[in-house]
C-alpha cells in the first residue's frame, strides 16, 4: 500500500521471541526447584511448552517484520540445562521433603510473575500494532498468545495467594 | 427374594418402554433362620453406594438381623444391590473399635473418652497458641450424615477458623461439583434418575454404572432391555458390562477423553446437530467452545485417542439425533486427565443440543459416595455451606450472621485448602494436627509410599475417627471410636437431590459414639461460642441440627426449607423443597434460567489447563446473568505416558462387591468371598507378549511403588493394565506396619491432581509387568 516500512515493529517482535524463550526457561526452572510442590511442577512444564510454542508462532512474523525467522525454540532444555534441571529437581527433592520451602516458592513465584507480566504487556503492544498494522494474521496470533499469557499471569497469582497467608503467617 | 445376588448382581429384569413407572421389585435378605413376622423394620436408606436406595432395617433383639428395599422410595422402586444386601453384616463384626485408643510409648491402648478428647483439646490448644489455627487440619469422608458435615463445618470455619478442611469426597466428586459451578454457577444436578424412563438416548462417559451403581444400572437395563430401547453410547477404555450393551463404545486410551469429546462436538456443529436458538438465548461462550472443537475433526481425535474416526462420527450421529439425551459421567472422567475440561465439555454437548430441563434430557455429574452431595452443600469438602461463594463478601456475612459470629473469624483469605496440598504443609510441617474422620487415606491417597511417611511424621498429631481398626489408625496418636449407618440418625443426599433419613436401628457397640456427637463434645470442651456466649454450634441433637441447616440453605439453590423428618419417613424428596414447593424438585433449570448471576453463583471460575482463579471482575465481563457457560479447553497429553521402561497405562478402580477400603465389605462374607483378593486385569495381547498365563502371579510396577497380583486376562485395549483399588493391607499386614503386604493399586499411583477440581487423578501414570509365578492349579482353572 505504499507505506513506510514499520521499523520498529520488528525489534518489539524479537523482543517477544526472547522474552518468550526465556520464560520457558523460567518455568521449566520453577518446575524443577519446586518439583515436590506437584501442581507446581507439572503446570510449570505445561506452560514452558505454551511458552516455546508461542516463541515459534512469532517466526513468520519475525521474517516478516525483522528480517529473519530467529532461531527455533525447542520444548527440550539443552543438555547442560537438562542435567541443572535434573540436580534441582534432586535438590527440591531431597531439602523440600524435610525444610520449609514456602518463602522459596514464594520468592520464585513473584519472580515469575514480573517475567510474565513483561510477556502480557509486549503482547498488549503487540496487539496493537497488528492492528495499526492492518495485519490479520499477526492480529490473530496476538490474540491466541495475549490470552494465554493472561492466564499464565492469573496462575501465577492464584497460586501466590494460595499459599502466601499459609507460609508467611502459620510457618 | 435375594436368590443368588453375588452371581447374578442386577437380579431380574423387570422391562418397561419409554414413558412408563418403572416396575417395583423388592430385594430382601434376612440372615437364615429369621423370618420377617419377628423382626422390627426401621426406615433408612443404603449407604453403599452414591445412588441412595431407599431401605428397611430389620431388627431382631437389639440386633440387625437383615435389610429390605423400599418400594414406594423413588430411586430403587424396591431394589437393592450386593453390596445393601449384604453389607450392613459388617456392623457386628468381632474387630469392631469400641473404646478410644491413645498412643503410649509406641503402642495403642485403651482409655477412656475423657481422656482421648482432653489429649485432642490440649494438642489443639496448643497449636492455636503457638502457631494459629491453620496448623490444624481436618480430612473427612463421603459417608457421614448432613448434621455431621454441617457441624464438622461449624467446627472447623467458625469455631477454629481454619481453611484446612477436605473430604475424601476430592477423590470422588470434586469434578462433579467444580463442573456443575463451571457450567451451571452453581452446584447441584440438573437431571433426575426418573429421566432414564424418559430418555431416548443414553451418553454414559468414564461411567462403569454397572458395577458402581447397580440400581441405577437395573434402572437402565430395564428400559435398554425393554420396548423402544432407548440408544447408548459409551465412553470407556475397558470393555466393561456396560460397553458391551452400547450401541457406540468408544475404546479409547485413556487420558484423552478431552480429544474424543471435542470431535463429538466438532461434528455436531459441522452437522448442524445444534439448538442455535436456545444456545443464543441461554448460554454464553458459544464461540470459544466452536473455536476449540473446530481443530479436533474425528480424524485428529481419532488419532490421539487410538479410536476409528468414524466411531466418534457414529457416536456424534446417535448424539446428534437424540430428541432426548440424558448424559453421565463419573471416575473414568473425574479421576482421568484433564478432568474438568472433560466433565465440562459432556455439559456442553447436552446444551449445544438444548438438551437440559426436559423430561429424558439432561445431565447427571454423578457422585461417588452416598453422602457426597452434603459435604458439598455443607461446606465440610473444600466448599462454602449453602453453595456461598468464598469470594463474595455478602455471602461470608450471611454465614456470619447465621452463626452469630464475626465474619473475620471465617477462613476467606484464600480458597479452602484441598487434601493434597494438605499433606504439602504436613510434609513442610505447618499442619501439624490432622483429624481424620471415616476415611482410610493410607489406602485411598496417591502414591502410598509419601502418605505413610507424611502420616507417620513424629510432628504430626494424628487423630483418626472410624468404626474399625484400618491402616490409618495403625499411624494415629489418638484413635476415636465412631458408630456406623444403623447406629445414628440423620440424612443424606445422592447425585439426583434426593435427600433421605436413615434412623437409628441399633446401639452402637461399646463405647462408640456418632461422629456428630465426637464433634459436638470437642466443641464444648473447647468451649466454642459466638458473639453472644452462647455455644457453638447450638444445637445437640440430629434433629436440631437439621432444622439449623435448613435455616443455611434457605433461599440458595439446595434450599431444603420444606423438608422435615417427619416427612422423609415418606420416602425420599429432592431438593429444593420450600413451602411453594413442598414436593421438592425434579428437574432443575426447565425455564433455561441458570444461578450464575455474580451475587448468586457459587464460583466465578477457573482455567482448566492451569487452575488460575477468575475474580468477580473477570467474571462479570463474561455477564453470564442467568445464562448457562460453555467453556472447553484443549487436548493436552497426560504428564505420564508410557514409555519404553514403562510401557503399560495403569487404570485402577471398583468391583461391584467392594467398597472403597473394604472395611465394610471386607467383613461382610458373601462380598468378601465373591473377591477376596486382589488381581490384575492385562489384555491377551500384553500377556502373550510378556510370557504370562491366566492366573499368574504378576508384578506390577511404577516409579512409585510395586504391588503383585494374579493375572486375569481379558478382552480390551492392548497396552493397559487394571487394578481394582480396594485392597490395603488391614487383613495381610505384620506387625502393624501398613507398609507389608499392601496390595494397594495407590502404591503404583503419581501425585497430580487436576488443575481446576484438584481431583487426584488416580487413573494416571505407567508401569511395567513381569511374572513372578505360576498360577496355582486352581486359578489356572477359573475358580480362584
Amino acid at each position: 500500500m505504499g507505506r513506510a516500512e514499520p521499523v520498529h515493529v520488528g525489534p518489539l517482535l524479537e523482543r517477544l521471541h526472547e522474552v518468550e524463550v526465556g520464560l520457558a526457561d523460567d518455568y521449566r526452572l520453577t518446575g524443577e526447584r519446586h518439583a515436590v510442590e506437584h501442581d507446581v511442577f507439572h503446570v510449570s512444564h505445561t506452560l514452558a511448552k505454551q511458552c516455546v510454542a508461542h516463541a515459534n508462532r512469532l517466526r513468520p512474523m519475525l521474517e516478516r517484520y525483522a528480517g529473519g525467522p530467529g532461531d527455533e525454540a525447542s520444548e527440550e532444555p539443552s543438555g547442560l540445562a537438562d542435567a541443572l534441571a535434573g540436580a534441582r529437581r534432586k535438590l527440591s527433592e531431597a531439602l523440600g521433603r524435610r525444610e520449609v520451602p514456602g518463602l522459596l516458592l514464594l520468592r520464585d513465584l513473584t519472580n515469575l510473575f514480573v517475567a510474565v507480566a513483561e510477556c502480557e504487556l509486549l503482547w498488549t503492544v503487540a496487539g496493537q500494532c497488528a492492528q495499526a498494522l492492518r495485519d490479520a494474521e499477526l492480529l490473530s496470533l496476538v490474540t491466541i498468545c495475549h490470552e494465554e499469557t493472561t492466564t499464565q499471569l492469573r496462575w501465577v497469582k492464584t497460586r501466590v495467594k494460595e499459599a502466601a497467608p499459609q507460609v508467611l503467617t502459620v510457618g | 427374594m435375594a436368590k443368588d445376588r453375588i452371581g447374578d448382581v442386577w437380579g431380574e429384569r423387570t422391562p418397561h418402554g419409554a414413558g412408563t413407572e418403572w416396575p417395583a421389585r423388592v430385594d430382601t435378605f434376612l440372615q437364615p433362620g429369621v423370618s420377617e413376622d419377628e423382626v422390627r423394620w426401621v426406615h433408612s436408606t443404603c449407604i453403599l453406594c452414591s445412588n441412595g436406595c431407599g431401605m428397611d432395617v430389620a431388627v431382631r433383639d437389639g440386633r440387625m438381623v437383615g435389610v429390605r428395599g423400599q418400594e414406594f422410595d423413588r430411586v430403587n422402586h424396591g431394589r437393592l444391590g450386593p453390596k445393601g444386601l449384604f453389607g450392613w453384616q459388617a456392623n457386628r463384626s468381632s474387630d469392631r473399635l469400641t473404646r478410644p485408643l491413645v498412643r503410649r510409648n509406641g503402642d495403642l491402648v485403651e482409655t477412656d473418652w475423657d481422656t482421648a478428647l482432653d489429649i485432642v483439646v490440649r494438642r489443639t490448644r496448643e497449636l492455636l497458641e503457638e502457631a494459629g489455627a491453620g496448623a490444624l487440619g481436618f480430612y473427612n469422608t463421603g459417608q457421614l450424615f448432613l448434621e455431621e458435615y454441617y457441624t464438622l463445618s461449624v467446627v472447623a470455619k467458625a469455631g477454629l477458623g481454619t481453611p484446612h478442611l477436605d473430604g475424601n469426597t476430592r477423590l470422588c466428586t470434586a469434578t462433579a461439583d467444580e463442573a456443575l459451578k463451571e457450567t451451571f454457577g452453581c452446584d447441584g444436578d440438573p437431571a433426575s434418575y426418573s429421566d432414564i424412563e424418559h430418555c431416548d438416548t443414553l451418553f454414559l462417559v468414564g461411567h462403569n454404572v454397572a458395577e458402581t451403581q447397580t440400581v441405577l444400572w437395573m434402572r437402565m437395563l430395564d428400559r435398554l432391555h425393554g420396548p423402544d430401547r432407548p440408544r447408548l453410547v459409551v465412553v470407556d477404555p475397558r470393555t466393561t458390562e456396560v460397553a458391551r450393551e452400547a450401541d457406540v463404545h468408544i475404546a479409547l486410551k485413556k487420558g484423552t477423553n478431552v480429544a474424543v469429546l471435542n470431535g463429538i462436538l466438532h461434528e455436531l456443529l459441522h452437522n448442524g446437530w445444534v439448538d442455535r436458538t436456545w444456545v443464543d438465548a441461554h448460554t454464553v461462550g458459544f464461540d470459544g467452545v466452536a473455536t476449540i472443537a473446530e481443530r479436533y475433526p474425528p480424524e485428529r481425535a481419532g488419532e490421539i485417542a487410538e479410536v476409528d474416526p468414524a466411531v466418534i462420527r457414529e457416536a456424534a450421529r446417535v448424539i446428534g439425533s437424540a430428541e432426548r439425551l440424558l448424559s453421565t459421567c463419573l471416575q473414568g472422567v473425574y479421576q482421568s486427565n484433564q478432568a474438568t475440561a472433560a466433565a465440562c465439555q459432556v455439559n456442553n454437548i447436552n446444551l449445544v443440543r438444548g438438551m437440559i430441563g426436559k423430561p429424558g434430557a439432561g445431565i447427571l455429574q454423578m457422585n461417588g459416595q452416598p453422602t457426597a452431595q452434603n459435604t458439598r452443600e455443607c461446606g465440610a469438602n473444600g466448599d462454602m455451606p449453602g453453595f456461598r461463594n468464598w469470594q463474595n463478601d455478602s455471602h461470608m456475612e450471611e454465614l456470619a450472621r447465621l452463626w452469630n459470629v464475626d465474619v473475620s473469624v471465617i477462613p476467606r483469605w484464600s480458597p479452602p485448602t484441598h487434601i493434597m496440598q494438605m499433606l504439602r504443609y504436613v510434609e513442610t510441617g505447618s499442619i501439624r494436627f490432622l483429624w481424620v474422620i471415616g476415611t482410610n487415606p493410607a489406602v485411598s491417597l496417591p502414591e502410598l509410599g509419601r502418605v505413610r511417611s507424611l502420616l507417620a511424621k513424629e510432628d504430626l498429631f494424628l487423630v483418626v475417627s472410624d468404626a474399625f481398626p484400618t491402616e490409618t489408625t495403625m499411624l494415629a496418636d489418638v484413635v476415636l471410636p465412631a458408630a456406623l449407618w444403623g447406629e445414628k440418625t440423620g440424612t443424606f443426599t445422592n447425585a439426583d437431590r434426593t435427600v433421605h433419613l436413615s434412623e437409628q436401628a441399633i446401639e452402637p457397640p461399646g463405647e462408640a459414639r456418632s461422629d456428630l456427637a465426637i464433634l459436638l463434645d470437642y466443641a464444648r470442651r473447647m468451649g466454642f461460642a459466638d458473639r453472644d456466649g452462647r455455644p457453638l454450634p447450638p444445637w445437640d441433637d440430629p434433629e436440631s441440627a437439621f432444622e439449623a441447616w435448613k435455616e443455611c440453605s434457605r433461599g440458595r439453590p439446595c434450599d431444603y426449607t420444606g423438608i422435615t423428618y417427619e416427612r422423609l419417613r415418606g420416602g425420599g424428596i429432592q431438593w429444593p423443597c420450600t413451602e411453594e414447593h413442598p414436593e421438592g424438585t425434579e428437574r432443575l433449570y426447565v425455564d433455561g434460567r441458570f444461578p450464575t448471576e455474580p451475587e448468586e453463583c457459587e464460583e466465578y471460575g477457573k482455567d482448566f489447563v492451569t487452575g488460575a482463579q477468575n475474580t468477580e471482575a473477570e467474571y462479570r465481563a463474561m455477564n453470564p446473568a442467568g445464562r448457562a457457560v460453555l467453556k472447553a479447553a484443549d487436548y493436552v497429553p497426560s504428564h505420564e505416558e508410557p514409555d519404553d521402561e514403562y510401557p503399560l497405562a495403569l487404570n485402577t478402580g471398583r468391583t461391584v462387591y467392594h467398597w472403597h477400603t473394604r472395611t465394610k465389605t471386607g467383613r461382610a462374607p458373601q462380598l468378601q468371598e465373591a473377591a477376596p483378593d486382589v488381581w490384575v486385569e492385562v489384555s491377551r495381547a500384553d500377556a502373550s507378549a510378556n510370557g504370562i498365563g491366566e492366573g499368574d502371579l504378576v508384578r506390577v510396577e511404577s516409579r512409585r511403588g510395586a504391588v503383585e497380583a494374579p493375572a486375569r486376562l481379558v478382552e480390551g485395549r492392548q497396552g493397559a493394565v487394571f487394578l481394582p483399588f480396594h485392597y490395603g493391607s488391614w487383613d495381610t499386614s505384620r506387625d502393624g506396619d501398613p507398609a507389608s503386604g499392601s496390595r494397594a493399586a495407590n502404591e503404583l499411583t503419581m501425585t497430580i491432581w487436576d488443575p481446576a477440581s484438584k481431583q487426584p487423578l488416580l487413573k494416571a501414570g505407567a508401569v511395567r509387568i513381569t511374572k513372578v509365578g505360576d498360577a496355582p492349579e486352581a486359578r489356572r482353572r477359573g475358580e480362584g
